[in-house]
């Protein structure tokens, strides 16, 4: 594809490494054509490459396989996935999820990226709904400002939550961040 | 997904980062009255914006009750109308202004609608507004952590102290003088190019291809001196404290002087942590070389598609009355607040980023 095209999560050959873009911005110098600043991570070592192409110039993709799995269970530093079409079963290393992995929860699916047949990333929900199962009553806040409690959802994870939020309620958590959004 | 405002009326303490906007912006107003500049306003409805061939504008249409109508445009910059106030003979002034692009993408760097500052020294050069530039980023410094309405605010003359800024986990040093190379310095120490390689179209390609960029036919010299800083001597400039790189060859600066060297031109770049703080240049005052310019930039921005405006004409005529010797600059002020806000994307100083408005 030609580098105007480029965006984040695609995959492309740099220096003969397959790699994921990471981030990918266009900027025109004062004078002259676009050039797209981008930010890629060798999807086998982790390195991280940047790299500023001209727009117009030619980059090749990888053949990257995407396939959706649903969540099934965690054994030690291994989460355990299955094609729901052809009920495959897939071993995923805990680090793909980058700390993400806190919000998983069975029958969850999600998109993977497989390259020669070796996972190479995950797309994450951008957003779970989950439940609470542990705030305190109490409206101590931590500050008059900024009245926010933690609360505890069910995978476990505590979450900062305005005060109304109470034990047994609905949320929408942003994975990114792990901000509390709203109710659900 | 919230909102900017939504997020502020959550979490109040959010607001500091943003109130830095205000402070940067009384800061540079502070320190050019000190200095005796004019500022002034400038039309953000225009007939005939900037000519740069590379920038696409906003175009819409001004009516009137009789059923008139005129082509209109925002500015995608405040530059003609403040050299027509120079030619006239406003002396030294300076604009805090809004700047309009279209057609880019969507970016942590840059916003479509934009704040800009522009300051114009007369009688002055590009070297003047490097000194100007050293004060002024220093005069933010302490003037930002000063405490609010107070009558002591710093003025320019007391200085000492902090020269320190602390941004994405690195400190840097804002002390005068700022380290200054020349472009040519620059490609032969980061890039390994001597100065006729570089001006030379064909063997700066020869050389990009070595050094595995993509060049084919359709490729300019331009792009791979564009190419060669963006991976090559940028990610080494402004790392300590910002980075004057000045002179650039005659081809990439349309705008600017001619230096000593007649091949290169009076513009300097300020380069800090990863941002491009500002550019500069020694003004061309010559009417006709200016005109001749402007239509070279027309014609080419009809041979690359982008929308079509008569050139300024009444620019040109101020150029006729006499231009005096000046030095201007630009710089991005939202990158400015970002590096005093230490966040490394302009949207996080902004109440309403363009990502939340239009989505």
């Amino acid at each position: 594809m030609r580098a105007n095209q480029l965006k984040t999560g695609v995959f492309v050959l740099y220096k003969d490494q397959p790699c994921a873009v990471v981030k990918c911005e266009f900027y025109f110098p004062g004078k002259g054509s676009a050039f797209a600043r981008t930010r890629m991570k060798n999807v086998k070592t982790g390195n991280v490459y940047e790299y500023t192409f001209k727009s117009a110039e030619m980059v090749e993709t990888v053949d990257v396989e995407t396939v959706e799995l649903q969540y099934l269970y965690k054994d030690g530093e291994t989460l355990n996935f299955m094609n729901p079409r052809t009920f495959d079963q897939f071993e995923i290393p805990a680090s793909i999820f980058e700390g993400k992995d806190k919000y998983l929860m069975p029958e969850m699916k999600m998109f993977f990226n497989f390259y020669e047949g070796e996972v190479i990333g995950v797309r994450f929900p951008l957003k779970v709904t989950v439940k609470v199962t542990e705030a305190s009553e109490a409206s101590a806040g931590n500050t008059v400002n900024a009245p926010k409690k933690p609360v505890t959802i069910e995978t476990g994870v505590e979450v900062m939550a305005p005060l109304f939020v109470k034990q047994g309620e609905i949320i929408i958590v942003d994975t990114e961040t792990g901000e509390y959004v709203s109710r659900a | 997904m919230q909102k900017t405002f939504q997020k502020l009326k959550q979490d109040p303490d959010l607001w500091a980062r943003y109130w830095i906007r205000e402070q940067v912006i009384d800061a540079i107003r502070a320190y050019f009255k000190d200095l005796g500049f004019h500022e002034v306003e400038v039309p953000l409805l225009l007939p005939a914006p900037s000519t740069e061939p590379f920038l696409e504008v906003f175009k819409t249409e001004l009516k009137d009750d009789q059923g008139n109508k005129w082509q209109a445009f925002l500015p995608s910059s405040p530059e003609f109308a403040l050299k027509k106030l120079l030619s006239a003979g406003s002396g030294s002034v300076f604009t805090i202004t809004k700047s309009f692009r279209n057609g880019e993408g969507r970016s942590s760097r840059h916003n479509p609608e934009f704040t800009i500052l522009e300051w114009y020294r007369t009688p002055g050069d590009y070297m003047d507004i490097a000194r100007d530039f050293e004060g002024l980023m220093r005069f933010i410094l302490t003037f930002k952590d000063s405490p609010r309405r107070s009558n002591n605010l710093p003025t320019r003359r007391v200085l000492e102290g902090r020269t320190h800024l602390k941004y994405q986990g690195k400190e840097y040093d804002l002390g005068s003088p700022w380290e200054r190379i020349s472009v040519a310095e620059a490609f032969q120490k980061y890039s390994g190019i001597d100065t006729e390689t570089m001006l030379n179209e064909q063997w700066l390609m020869a050389k990009g291809k070595k050094k595995g960029y993509q060049v084919d036919e359709s490729t300019t010299w331009e792009e791979i001196w564009d190419q060669i800083i963006a991976n090559e001597i940028e990610p080494k400039l402004g790392q300590k404290g910002p980075t004057i790189l000045y002179d650039y060859p005659i081809a990439q600066a349309a705008l600017a002087k001619k230096a000593r060297d007649p091949r290169f031109a009076e513009r300097f770049e300020v380069f800090m942590g990863g941002l491009e703080l500002g550019n500069c240049f020694s003004e061309l005052t010559n009417w006709k070389e200016q005109k001749r310019r402007c239509l070279v930039d027309l014609a080419e921005r009809k041979h690359l598609g982008r929308t079509e405006f008569p050139m300024d004409t009444d620019f040109i005529e101020a150029l006729k009355m006499g231009m005096p010797e000046t030095g201007g600059i630009a710089v991005g002020v939202d990158r400015l607040v970002a590096l005093f806000a230490d966040t490394s994307d302009i949207a996080n100083t902004l109440f309403f980023p363009v990502s939340e408005l239009f989505n």
